[in-house]
């Protein structure tokens, strides 16, 4: 039985809070708890298409560290969790109005759609909610 | 008796073997066994309790030199 709901709400771009985004979602989902990651603010910026992993984050020792030792990618991880459980992700319809960005200006196969904020609040009320 | 999989995933970071697992139990039958190699130490504590989280079957770890075998029973 599919256990209580996690609801990511990822603004910050730091590479680091991107990277702990992805690891909870994915690791959250192939646990059979259904999740679901909004994202908005700076890090929609981390999900443009055809940006390489070594333009794409931008953080402190840490986000040097993970790409030093190649550490599992944030995007890769947000895949594997959508390929092997119930993990949706969504692009805050705000952000991409304000960028002038359609869906197909994010990374391909990665988000459901784009959602509103009052939206993504409504369905989080019957689970867990974190902020990044 | 089902099969037996080695699944070497030293050098991967946290989530890294757990996701490795996972993909690989996806495609096993129910009885196959998976030995899980990982230098990740946080897969002692979290692969056992991902397979108690999901029922699958935990048959124990061993440790070696710099790294630790886990091994899981796909049980559904």
């Amino acid at each position: 039985m599919a256990g209580n709901g996690l609801f990511i709400l990822l603004c910050s771009g730091e590479h680091e809070k991107i990277q702990m985004a992805a690891m909870m979602a994915s690791v959250a989902a192939v646990s059979e708890r259904p999740v679901q990651v909004f994202v908005s603010m700076n890090a929609i910026l981390a999900f443009a298409a055809d940006v390489p992993p070594s333009g794409r984050y931008r953080g402190g020792e840490f986000s040097r560290l993970l790409q030093e030792k190649n550490a599992p990618d944030a995007i890769s991880l947000f895949r594997q969790g959508r390929e092997l459980g119930d993990l949706k992700m969504w692009a805050c319809s705000m952000a991409l109005d304000i960028q002038h960005w359609e869906m197909g200006g994010l990374v391909k196969g990665l988000f459901n759609g784009p959602l509103g904020l009052t939206k993504f609040l409504s369905d989080a009320e019957t689970g867990q909610f974190v902020t990044l | 008796m089902g099969e037996r999989t080695t699944i070497d995933a030293r050098g991967a970071f946290c989530p890294g073997p757990l996701l490795e697992l996972i993909a690989a139990l996806k495609l096993g039958q129910i009885g196959d066994e998976f030995d899980i190699l990982s230098s990740d130490k946080g897969s002692v504590t979290d692969i056992p309790e991902w397979c108690k989280k999901v029922n699958h079957e935990f048959l124990g770890t061993t440790e070696h030199q710099g790294y630790w075998s886990v091994l899981v029973k796909k049980a559904k």
